[in-house]
């Protein structure tokens, strides 16, 4: 059975995933030429390596169409329903990091937790006669982090495919979930994270398809091993 | 063709209908999708089947008939007291069972007699559910958000307090979330030493001048939905919430309410002798209380078979005060399920105020108990 291994297909991503696999001893090489979408893996005959782009990457292991994939864990939370009963955090890397945040424009002073947040949303009707909108691109998490874990429904997701942080000043959203690395681009854009309001620490992790007929194959376990031996 | 069969014992819920002078509506299985997350927020959304147009507006598969009953009755600008029944298919995402089923129900509109159309909602499905499980003893638990709030008012806490406590009723985690932060408040922590001067000072002009001029920097201004005045008014609340603490009694006596469960023939009593007791005024909260429960006597249903469960509620912020479930006793299926919604109809864009009360009936529920032993 040949093992597919799902990579970023560009960036620091793709630079960081086959940095750590050399390390491991899996040196990846290209099929054909650079630009070619699949590898292979020097002295792994049974490896394969298909290069995807980032959020695909947690589609195809929720389908089980790769066997593994170093992808975010925020893309893998987001991108699955009940991802932990379909695929396996392996290993955390230790790159990619970024954190899923709740932030608020600063001018807010009163809001400061998700409480707050709670009371603002259940008055927002009254006084705006909207919903209090929250542009994302993570709609999951929030509904989890929101309704699940805060008891707070009256709200509206705006989706956002980019430049989210730019919503609240524009008048798209109200406040809005994102991820950020350093916060630098939140303080630039006058937004503060809620002191309750880290929804997830994501970095990029090794995550295997949970699948049968992985039960019983040695490499599996090689693989996860070499891994995890230079991390 | 549906896929899934209507129930064999539709024809018996309609003619049921009929004999209580409804009108019967149909609403389309496709539906503008934003009044339902408006409504009910959006924890719908994984729940409902979502698609778009190509306009890329937003639109469901019908996932309950209240909203679009409502909706169709303030667009055809028909007059109120109003009484909708309706059957038909239902479409949620679901763990386990079918995701199509059928629903059956009736919306009261408008009628201002609300103890006795309160009543009249509990006694129409168990007299329905009575002739569809002729051999089953049922159970009603019947919980009422206006008691609490009036308990919730009584206790002399903050309105913001009040609020947030009535925001929470009917989920029992964020209750007792909220009870724990009463009894050991936390201080307003972060601000800037120009903001918290400012709101020591007590000068609410300056503060709000302050934010103005911060928003107007920062290039907020224009777009912000949140005003300056706003900012600085929940600002000075916060502060007298972060210091109001609920004594140990009046948390005992708030715990004690919740906790209070009993047939429901005894409840008023129980409900009179807890607010004397406490020292507190429940009045008109209770009086209307103790009318929905004489009406519902006189309706005939056999009261011994509901429960008053004081901490029953919905945590949707366009219920007001009845909710109630029926099942067959000692199971967990609830058959049907009810309540009164005054607030539903104005948010949906209705100009007057329509008191509203309604219930609906799990059909593929209630086929599968009348296959059970």
């Amino acid at each position: 059975m040949t093992i597919t291994i799902g990579l970023p297909s560009k960036g620091r991503m793709k630079d960081d995933a086959s940095a750590i696999f050399e390390k491991a001893g899996m040196k990846i090489v290209a099929v054909g030429n650079d630009r070619s979408y699949r590898g292979r893996v020097e002295g792994f005959d049974d490896v394969e390596i298909a290069y995807l782009s980032a959020s695909e990457i947690s589609r195809e292991i929720g389908n089980g169409t790769v066997d593994f994939g170093v992808t975010g864990e925020d893309l893998i939370r987001e991108g699955l329903a009940e991802a932990d009963a379909r695929v396996e955090i392996a290993a955390r890397l230790g790159f990619g990091h970024a954190d899923v945040v709740v932030a608020v424009p600063e001018i807010w002073y009163d809001v400061d937790t998700m409480a707050d947040l709670g009371d603002v949303a259940a008055e927002f009707r009254t006084r705006h006669g909207r919903r209090l909108a929250i542009a994302t691109k993570y709609w999951r998490l929030t509904q989890q982090h929101f309704s699940g874990s805060h008891g707070i429904q009256l709200y509206r997701i705006v989706e956002s495919l980019g430049a989210t942080e730019g919503a609240p000043a524009a008048g798209q959203a109200d406040i809005i979930v994102d991820i950020t690395s350093t916060g630098s681009t939140l303080r630039a854009n006058h937004l503060k994270v809620l002191s309750d309001g880290v929804i997830l620490r994501s970095e990029a992790c090794l995550v295997r398809a949970r699948k049968t007929e992985h039960d019983g194959n040695p490499m599996i376990g090689r693989i996860i091993e070499a891994v995890r031996s230079v991390l | 063709m549906p896929l899934t069969d209507m129930p064999d014992f539709a024809g018996t819920i309609l003619q049921e209908f009929v004999s209580r002078s409804t009108t019967r509506v149909d609403t389309p299985v496709i539906q503008p999708a934003a009044p339902f997350l408006d409504m009910a927020g959006e924890d719908l959304r994984r729940r409902i089947f979502l698609t778009e147009n190509e306009r890329g507006e937003s639109l469901c598969l019908r996932p309950e008939f209240t909203i679009p009953v409502c909706l169709r009755h303030i667009e055809t600008a028909t007059g109120t007291p109003k009484r909708y029944a309706y059957l038909g298919e239902v479409f949620r995402q679901r763990r386990e069972g079918p995701q199509e089923f059928y629903q059956a129900g009736i919306e009261d509109l408008g009628d201002i007699a609300t103890a006795a159309a309160d009543a009249r909602a509990i006694a129409d499905s168990v007299a329905i559910l009575t002739r569809l499980l002729p051999t089953k003893p049922l159970s009603v638990t019947l919980g009422d958000q206006s008691v609490f709030e009036a308990v919730v008012k009584a206790l002399g806490l903050p309105a913001g307090w009040q609020k947030r406590l009535i925001q929470a009723f009917g989920n029992p985690v964020q209750i007792e979330q909220l009870l724990r932060t009463l009894a050991t408040p936390t201080p307003v922590p972060g601000l800037a030493p120009e903001v918290s001067g400012l709101l020591a000072k007590g000068d609410q002009n300056a503060l709000i001048a302050h934010i103005d001029a911060t928003m107007q920097e920062t290039g907020y201004l224009t777009n912000a939905s949140r005003t300056p005045a706003e900012i600085a008014r929940r600002l000075k609340e916060k502060l007298e919430l972060s210091e109001t603490r609920l004594d140990g009694a009046a948390l005992l006596l708030l715990r004690e309410f919740l906790s209070l469960e009993l047939p429901l023939g005894d409840a008023s009593a129980a409900l009179a002798g807890f607010a004397d007791a406490a020292g507190l005024k429940l009045g008109q909260a209770l009086s209307l209380f103790d009318q929905r429960v004489a009406a519902l006597a006189s309706t005939g249903v056999d009261l011994g078979q509901i429960t008053y469960r004081a901490a029953f509620g919905r945590p949707l912020d366009y219920y007001t005060g009845l909710v109630f479930e029926v099942a067959v006793r000692g199971k967990p299926a609830v058959l049907a399920g009810g309540g009164r919604f005054d607030r539903l109809l104005t948010l949906l864009g209705a100009e007057s105020h329509i008191p509203a009360v309604g219930f609906s009936l799990w059909l593929d529920r209630i086929d599968a108990e009348r296959s059970a032993k």
